[in-house]
């Protein structure tokens, strides 16, 4: 009996999701599977029982690999009646290093001439919605973020390195869409992260409103 | 940059490293059939004092570069990643190389704990067969690098 394939991690703010392919040449057979997982350094594999004999094609073990400073392997095999295949087993899995970075929430208030930005780095997983929310960046301490902004109007485009939480963009046009795009990064660490977008429209400028009158 | 404690390291792009590493790394780490074997545990980084980093990072690289690399160079000529290799072997050259941690007396204490850490990991990398420990050693240079990157500023 073929082994399922593709078995990967899929992990965003360590949040780590086992995932796998059916094994080839078996569709429309109604196939179980059974998870175990390892720490590297340890002595044996473990068992999760919500991953046992399970119908879907992949597994939450994102309770047993928390320890983000450990590396992990899993493995998973495909069950048939009285058949079962050989274990499909993971690459080392380091979540550290291999957890992608949620986007920041973006918090945009514009005036005439200036944009105040806020960010907010995004929370890592927890296990319960009532445990204490641990930010990603108390895991990583150096988070930066670099901020693309987008004049619609001139179709200008600039960026900045940021390594606090806010920043003002002055000397803005008044009565234009400005888009801005903000992307984490860690210094030093091979991460991925995904990208944040939103805009706002500079408010009308007043001066020219009173003229008018 | 790198700020291990007293010691500054300038002119290393810690993401070339990065890269060097994980053009290695499927190749290397499937070869470490020892999943229940770690050199560099927790224990051997955990709570690092700042004025500890220098010493520990200074005795880690000159072991990695004069016996794991050295030692295991046959099978990167075998698995044909030179290029990485020297890559990630150069840049930890020079930053060993920089790294001048002070001899004085009043710094005797911290250089011993720096050492016990490191005797940790080489009595576990001595536990094992050459081959396999030095197959297992560079398949963990990510957990180096990881521990190091926490000394690095942008």
């Amino acid at each position: 009996m073929p082994k399922p394939t593709n078995i990967t991690f899929f992990s965003i703010n360590m949040k780590n999701v086992l995932q796998w392919n059916p094994p080839e040449g078996l569709h429309g057979i109604e196939l179980t599977y059974t998870v175990q997982y390892f720490i590297y350094g340890q002595k044996k594999w473990l068992s999760k029982s919500e991953c046992r004999q399970i119908n879907r094609t992949y597994c939450d073990l994102s309770t047993e690999t928390s320890d983000y400073e450990h590396q992990y392997y899993a493995k998973v095999k495909a069950i048939w009646e009285a058949n079962c295949s050989e274990w499909a087993e993971t690459e080392r899995f380091y979540p550290l290093l291999e957890t992608q970075i949620g986007p920041p929430e973006v918090a945009l208030a514009a005036s005439e001439k200036s944009i105040s930005i806020v960010l907010t780095a995004p929370e890592k997983w927890k296990r319960n919605p009532e445990d204490p929310t641990v930010s990603m960046q108390q895991i990583y301490s150096s988070l930066n973020y670099n901020i693309s902004v987008y004049n619609t109007k001139s179709k200008r485009m600039w960026s900045q390195f940021v390594t606090n939480h806010t920043l003002v963009l002055s000397w803005l046009e008044p009565n234009t869409l400005y888009c801005v795009t903000v992307e984490s990064f860690v210094p030093g660490l091979p991460g991925h992260t995904q990208p944040s977008q939103q805009c706002v429209s500079t408010l009308k400028d007043q001066t020219s409103t009173l003229k008018v009158k | 940059e790198f700020h291990f404690g007293p010691c500054h390291v300038e002119g290393v792009a810690l993401l070339e490293l990065w890269k060097a590493f994980g053009a290695m790394k499927d190749i290397v780490v499937t070869q470490d059939k020892i999943m229940s074997v770690r050199l560099l545990k927790q224990e051997v980084f955990q709570n690092v004092s700042d004025a500890e980093s220098c010493y520990l990072a200074h005795e880690l690289l000159k072991f990695y570069l004069h016996t794991v690399f050295k030692d295991y160079y046959h099978k990167v000529v075998e698995f044909k990643i030179m290029k990485s290799f020297s890559t990630l072997a150069n840049n930890l050259f020079v930053i060993m190389s920089k790294l001048q941690p002070r001899q004085e007396n009043e710094t005797v204490s911290i250089r011993e704990s720096a050492h016990r850490r490191f005797l940790l990991f080489w009595s576990a990398f001595k536990q094992l067969n050459t081959e396999a420990a030095l197959t297992k050693a560079f398949g963990e240079v990510d957990i180096l690098l990881t521990w190091m990157g926490k000394f690095y500023r942008h």
